[in-house]
Formats: structure tokens, sequence, C-alpha cells
């Protein structure tokens, strides 16, 4: 059985490595060895690790180092796992690196959010390939637990099983095996849905919008945030590469989904980037008496507005029955609601059903990681439970032939995609907002 | 008990949730909770309603202090907004501070004791983070005597289980450290069972031993006394719920293999906690009517804690469930340390406490807990309580307290 004693986090004072390596040194009660550019840096890292997992005494586990240390810190390693700049070039040099420390019989891995694992493992000498695998874990991993596994071809499976009930059992994570697929199963599913509603905010530009397609995608629809706040949150330069990765290296019915909007590229070009670099698709301003004030990049005009606050009558209504916990009234409203939005609206959850399915057939090896994958990592209504809560009060497979895009249709089989009737071990109503 | 009180089935919400940021309302709690409770009894609406033209049926809510959390009373009648099929259904609300669901289902089994009902559902809630938790500290604070405990103390609860501790160590002459060792892994082993529990509010969370003795440090500061934050239960936002039948209607429906009530307790102890303590000098027991609530439920039961395969304790804070080991039986008084030590109420040891996770892992919506440990007790004892079933439990009791172990609940559930 696995039980690295003592591990190295490499690229650790990024806000992934940071994190992951609190969760070794906390649930994985591990030695840590966090390596960065600069030892100082990693000295910092330490004590925000600490933070991200709400427990000081970590400290003690938590060894700040730097890449002179590199070698030393793999050869004492149980377990290497790299969290660099998802860049391949930079990543094939750091585990050709750590290929040439890397003991026989621990196990080295990467956080890469989709590069392709079999590439990185053939940067591992023969003994060691095996030896590699994907472990893509989500921001913040204290409170999102799922984790992405991934196999090479050249993996050792015996120490892959090992490792899945490590990462299962000690960390305590939300396992979801995945095929060596560009952007693996959370992301291409997530990503679509918020690459989309960027390109429909440009559709509807003159709607209003950004503000106006986060308005009707909101917290009552199945979601903490609004998919375009989530990308400002993500980061526009990590969601074009994200994007761009899957549209480069996949081909599916969606495949001009994942387009970046002009607009999109434009606001990177100026290095607006996000909530991170304090503008992007949404600013806030605080003035100096401490209000604060949203504004939103207006796409039409080119510049940033006051965020405006939607009332469309079809969310006030489900919002109204959400409060009270009426859950089959509330989606009986989107059903039936003929306003735009209310149809852009529940389009949107049909589209983000069938492609998490489809997905899931696709990448995944079964297809209840679909759940896993969306309530753990994105903390969306997962699609098996979205399922439960449309059959309540319709028949789904009608409405999607209703509703749904010649297109998709056509490139999809509704009734064999939502077919199989999977009981979801999520809850609904939990996702599902009065906000 | 003079005669069967069955039970039919209950659940818990996910104390995980924080209605007040899902944006629901109590009726959105209670709706979720009644309709899980039911599905899980196998009781429907309808049943109720003819139920209910003969008079058979009544409702009991227990919630601690909805008026100051959400700024709502008359906390009975709110099953009406539930569903029509409770309109002339009896029901009031009852409370004892954090034992307030036990009333509720201490008044429900007497009333199908006294053949008075056939069906009765408790329905045990608290909304608590509508608030933040220094006015949450303050809105608790009367569960004990506010104006001479609790008005102008910054949590006065803390300190009133903290002073339980210093009592604790003073009546035993126990060595501190190995007191607060043994708090510490209290506290750890509520962590744990409830990472088995998927509707524990902390089943995400880390403890570690390491950190729970890591008190005074930032991320566990001292909250009362010797205590730290590790040694609390959790604020919670919660609602369970139990239906509970007699033996002519399980006669009547057929119902069999049910588990049912074997015995109870209810003991008051002094208020005030000065009192309290004073209350116990001639007593070996730190809280000798706690420990008494705990006897008069055995001897109504028939049994010993030799009989008892689970336990559910009102671990408020550590230190209230290192009195509750004794209390039980489970260790002779001053003796508790060696049953934290040697792992006897570990999951995996003779006397399990607390698989749920606790009040300090499961969580602690003040006004559900009562009911919420009586659900896991009936989860237990008919083996459905999935990866936290204690292995082959037949018999369980749980003890529930309001206040500083002011009002004292005890209950014991088997098949």
């Amino acid at each position: 059985m696995i039980y690295p004693k003592t591990v190295t986090v490499v690229g650790a004072n990024g806000t992934m490595g940071t994190n992951v390596s609190a969760i070794f040194a906390s649930f994985g009660n591990a030695t840590v060895y966090m390596v960065s550019r600069d030892k100082e840096k990693s000295k910092k890292a330490a004590i925000k690790a600490g933070k991200s997992v709400k427990a000081d005494s970590i400290q003690s586990h938590l060894i700040a180092a730097d890449y002179s240390m590199l070698a030393d810190c793999v050869k004492a390693s149980d377990l290497v796992f790299e969290s660099a700049a998802e860049n391949l070039d930079l990543k094939i040099e750091l585990h050709t690196k750590i290929g040439q420390s890397l003991k026989k019989g621990a196990v080295a891995c990467t956080g890469s959010s989709g590069l392709s694992i079999t590439r990185l493992a053939e940067c591992y000498p023969e003994e060691t390939r095996g030896q590699f695998f994907g472990v893509h874990m989500f921001n913040p991993p204290y409170q999102l637990t799922l984790c992405e596994l991934t196999a090479s071809p050249y993996s050792d499976m015996a120490m892959y099983g090992e490792l899945k009930e490590y990462l299962t059992n000690t960390l305590f994570r939300t396992v979801a095996e995945s095929k060596d697929l560009p952007a693996f199963l959370g992301n291409r599913i997530g990503f679509y849905v918020m690459n989309e509603a960027l390109q429909y905010a440009e559709k509807y530009q003159d709607n209003g919008g950004i503000d106006y397609i986060d308005s009707l995608l909101g917290p009552f629809t199945g979601r903490t945030m609004p998919p375009i706040t989530t990308a400002d949150f993500v980061g526009l330069d990590v969601h074009k590469a994200i994007v761009d990765n899957i549209y480069e290296n996949t081909n599916d019915y969606v495949h001009n989904k994942f387009v970046l909007p002009e607009y999109v590229q434009r606001l990177i070009d100026q290095k607006k980037l996000g909530r991170k670099s304090g503008e992007g698709l949404y600013k806030l301003i605080k003035n100096d008496s401490g209000d604060k004030r949203m504004m939103v990049y207006d796409i039409k005009l080119g510049i940033y507005r006051d965020e405006i606050k939607y009332t469309f009558p079809f969310a006030l209504q489900m919002k109204k029955h959400l409060r009270d916990g009426d859950y089959d009234e509330a989606f009986r409203v989107l059903i039936n609601n003929k306003s735009q939005e209310a149809d852009i609206c529940l389009r949107f959850l049909l589209r983000y059903i069938v492609y998490a399915l489809y997905t899931a057939e696709l990448v995944g090896y079964d297809l209840r990681v679909a759940d896993d994958v969306m309530a753990t990592g994105f903390t969306w209504c997962p699609p098996f439970a979205m399922m439960e809560a449309f059959s309540k009060v319709c028949d789904l497979g009608a409405l999607m032939k209703e509703r749904l895009h010649p297109d998709i249709l056509s490139n999809v089989d509704i009734d064999h995609i939502i077919g199989e009737q999977i009981k979801s071990k999520y809850d609904y109503r939990i996702y599902f907002k009065a906000k | 008990m003079n005669k069967k009180i069955y039970i039919m089935g209950g659940a818990q919400t996910d104390f995980e949730r924080n209605w007040t940021k899902e944006g629901k309302n109590m009726i959105a709690l209670l709706k979720e909770a009644v309709e899980d409770g039911f599905k899980d009894a196998n009781f429907t609406m309808e049943e109720m309603v003819a139920l209910n033209k003969d008079n058979r049926v009544a409702a009991f809510v227990g919630n601690f202090i909805a008026e100051q959390y959400i700024s709502q009373g008359h906390l009975g009648a709110f099953l009406t907004e539930v569903n029509p099929a409770f309109y002339g259904v009896p029901s009031a609300r009852y409370e004892a501070a954090c034992a307030s669901s036990s009333v509720a289902l201490d008044a429900a089994i007497t009333k199908i004791e006294a053949g008075e009902y056939d069906v009765c559902i408790v329905v045990g809630w608290e909304i608590m983070k509508s608030v933040d938790s220094k006015k949450g500290g303050d809105i608790l604070g009367r569960a004990a005597y506010y104006e001479k405990e609790g008005k102008g103390v910054d949590l006065p609860f803390p300190k009133l289980f903290g002073r339980l501790a210093d009592a604790t160590i003073e009546k035993y002459g126990l060595d501190q450290e190995r007191y607060l060792n043994a708090l510490a892994k209290i506290s750890c082993i509520n962590y744990a069972n409830a990472k088995r529990n998927p509707l524990a509010q902390t089943r995400k969370w880390f403890m570690s031993y390491e950190e729970a003795t890591h008190r005074g440090s930032e991320s566990n500061p001292n909250v009362g006394g010797l205590l730290g934050v590790s040694d609390c239960s959790q604020v919670t936002d919660g609602a369970a719920v139990v239906v509970l039948c007699s033996e002519k209607y399980a006669h009547e429906k057929g119902l069999k293999d049910l588990a049912f009530v074997k015995g109870y307790g209810h003991r008051t102890a002094p208020l005030l906690f000065d009192k309290k303590i004073a209350d116990n000098a001639n007593s070996e027991y730190v809280l000798p009517w706690t420990r008494q609530a705990c006897l008069d439920a055995y001897k109504r039961a028939g049994l010993t804690v030799d009989d008892i395969d689970v336990f559910e304790t009102h671990d408020c804070f550590s230190s209230s469930e290192f009195a509750a080991i004794s209390a039980f039986g489970i260790a002779e008084p001053g003796k508790e340390c060696e049953a934290v030590e040697n792992g006897v109420i570990a999951f995996d040891g003779a006397k399990p406490i607390n698989p749920s996770g606790g009040l300090i892992g499961c969580g602690h919506p003040v006004g559900a807990s009562g009911a919420r440990m009586f659900v896991d007790l009936y989860k237990q004892v008919t083996g459905q309580a999935g990866e936290y079933q204690v292995k082959g439990a037949k018999n369980g009791i749980m003890l529930n307290i309001g206040g500083s172990a002011t009002t004292n609940y005890v209950f014991i559930v088997g098949m």
C-alpha cells in the first residue's frame, strides 16, 4: 500500500502548489519539501499552506526548498508532485530532471489540468516510467475534493490502484478516473459551459452581454457562481489556455464552442486577466469610503460600466419557489416560461447535461464520474442529479428533443445518452439556490 | 416502558448546508426534512390526512430559539406551511435549550404510551448561521442563566464548559496535560467518525491529534479556559425528523422488525454552573444528574451498559463527552482517560461513542440535535448507518443535554 512519508511538491509557491502541499502535509501526514525558484518564496508559501487547511500545526511538516535542491528532495521522496505553470516545454524539462533522481517504487505525478500524460511519462527513464501519473486537483483543494487520476500506457497499474486508494482513503479526494485526453473530464465539461456563456455574451451584447448572461445563469440554476464570473475568477489567461488546448486537440460535436471570443482575447492583450489583475470581465471598484462598486465590461462599448441588476420574471419566480423549498415549482417555471431569457437558461442546462454525459462516456470509465467531477470540482449541480430534478416535472427526453438545436440532436443520441437511469449520490436541492 | 413505541423511520438534513447562504427559509428546511423523514418511514401525507380524521396523529416540534436567530415564534404552527396535510394536525413547539427535540420526543412517546395518538411526528430544527459568531454566542447564552452567566460575556458557553474541564480535573485530581490530551483525542475521534457520515458538517475538514493539542495557536485558539476551538461543536443549520407509532398502528399496517424505544431518563440539574458543581460534592460524578438520567433509562429498559452496542452523546464540547463516559457507565468516574486512551470509545472500540461524528463532527443545530441522535440510533440498530455502521448493533443509548448539563435527556433504542 502507498503511504508516502516524504513528498516533494515542485512549483510549491503557486496557488495550487501551496494548497496541494497542505493536503499532503495534513491529511497525508507527510513531510513535504516545497520547491520553488526562491527559498524565501517557499517559506512564505508554507505559512499560506497552513492557513489553507486551517491547521498551523502542519508547519512542522513543511520544508522550504529551491530548485538547486530538487535532485536531493526527489531522491528522498516517496512521491513527487509537479505543480508548475501549464507549459509543456517547462514540464518536459522538469520531469526529465525528476526522472533522473526518482527512486524506484516512488510515485511521480503532474498536476497538469490537461496536457498529455503520455508525453510527460516519456520524460522518465524506462525503469521508472511506469511510476508516473496525472493527478489533477481543483483549486482550492481543501474545499473542492475532486482529483482526476490518469494513467499513461506505460503506467504500472498495480501502483495506479494503490495511488487511487491513497488519494481516496488517506487524502480524502473524490477520485475521477480519466483517460489521457485533453483537459480530462471536469474542465472539458465546465469550460464548455463557461466558454459558451462567453460566446453568448457576445451574441447578446445588445441586451447587456456579460452581466445579462450571468444573470440568467446565476446560483438559482444550480451553482454557487455564474459561469462568466467563474471565468473571471479562474483568470482569462488560464481560461484561454484550457479552451485553446481543447479546441486544438479534440474534435467533437461542440468543437466551435471552444473558440475563445475575440473580446476576451482583447482583454487578455490589455493584461486585463480577471479578478487576479483587478479587472477583466468584471472590475470591482472600491472608493475611499470603502464602498464597493461592481463594474462590468460592456462588449459593445468596449468600456467598463456599472453592472445591471437584471430582474427577469422567470428568475424572480424561480427564486421565490426555491426560497420556500418548492423545487418542482421552480422547474415548472423554467420549463413553461416563454421569455427569451428562460429559454436561453433552460437550453444551457439541457446542453450541459448532454455534454457532461457525452464527455463522461468518451473520457471516463464510468458515467457516474460526470456527477463527481461537476459536484466536487465545480460545485455545480451534477448532471444526474439535475436530470432527477427535471424528471420530477417533465419528460426530459421529450423536452431535450423539443428545445435542443438540430445540430446537437443529429450528433447525439438523446435516448441513449439519458437512457441510463443512474441514481445520483448528490442531492440536487443543495445546488439550486434562491439567489 | 409500559408499551412499545415503534420507530417507523427518520432523517436528517445535510448539516454542511448554510440555508441563509442558499437564500432559503425555515419552510424550505422543514419541507426537505419532513419529505425525507416520511420517505424513510414509508409514511405519506395521504396517510396522515386519513389518520387525522380520527385524531390519531400529532406533531411535536423541537427548537431552541428561533425568536432570536430568525425572529420567529409560534413554531408548532409552521408545519401547516410545509404541506396542507398538516392542517388540523395537533402540533406544538417544545423547548429545553439544546435538549429541545428530546422534550419533543418525550412528549410524542408519552402521548403514544397514553394511547392518545397512534403516529407522532417529531421535528427538531435550528437555523443558526443567520447571525455572526459573536451574536450567535450571545444568543446561546440564553441556554444558561442569561442575566448571571451570559449577558455581556463573549462566548459564554465555551467558558462554562471550560469550567467543567477545570472542575473535572479538580474533582479527580487529574494530570492536566493527560486530561487535555484525552480531550484532543475525543475531538479527533469525532472528526474521524464524521468522515464516514455523508451528512456530517465537518466531513471534508482536517483535524489531527497534533492540531487538536496545538491549542493557543492561530488556527486553534483558546476559546474557554483550557479549551480550544478544536474542543468545540459547530455552528450548524439543520433539521431532523422522527416518525413514531403505536403497537396498534404497527399491527394494523403489518409493520415488522421495527426498532423501538426501550427506556428514557430525564433529570434537571441546578441551572447555575456554580450550584451544579457545588451539588456534586457528595457524588462520585462530576455531573450527578446526568449520571442519574442514564441510570433511570437503563432501569426503565431493564438493561445495563453491557447491553449497549452504540452510544451517541452530547459533545457540545470535548469536556462534556469526557463526563458522559462515566455517566454512561463505560468507565468508573475519574477513569475516563483510560477509556479514551485504550480505544474503548473509538469507532472500532468495545463501546463506540458518536459513530456519526457527534456534535463536534456531525454538527450541532441545537434544536435538532436530540432528534438527530435518535435518528442515528435508529439507523444503527436497524443496520442502516452505511459506512458508519457499528457492526451488529442491537441497542443504542443517547445523551442530549440542555444548557451546561442542566436538562439531561437519555433514550435507549433497540430491536
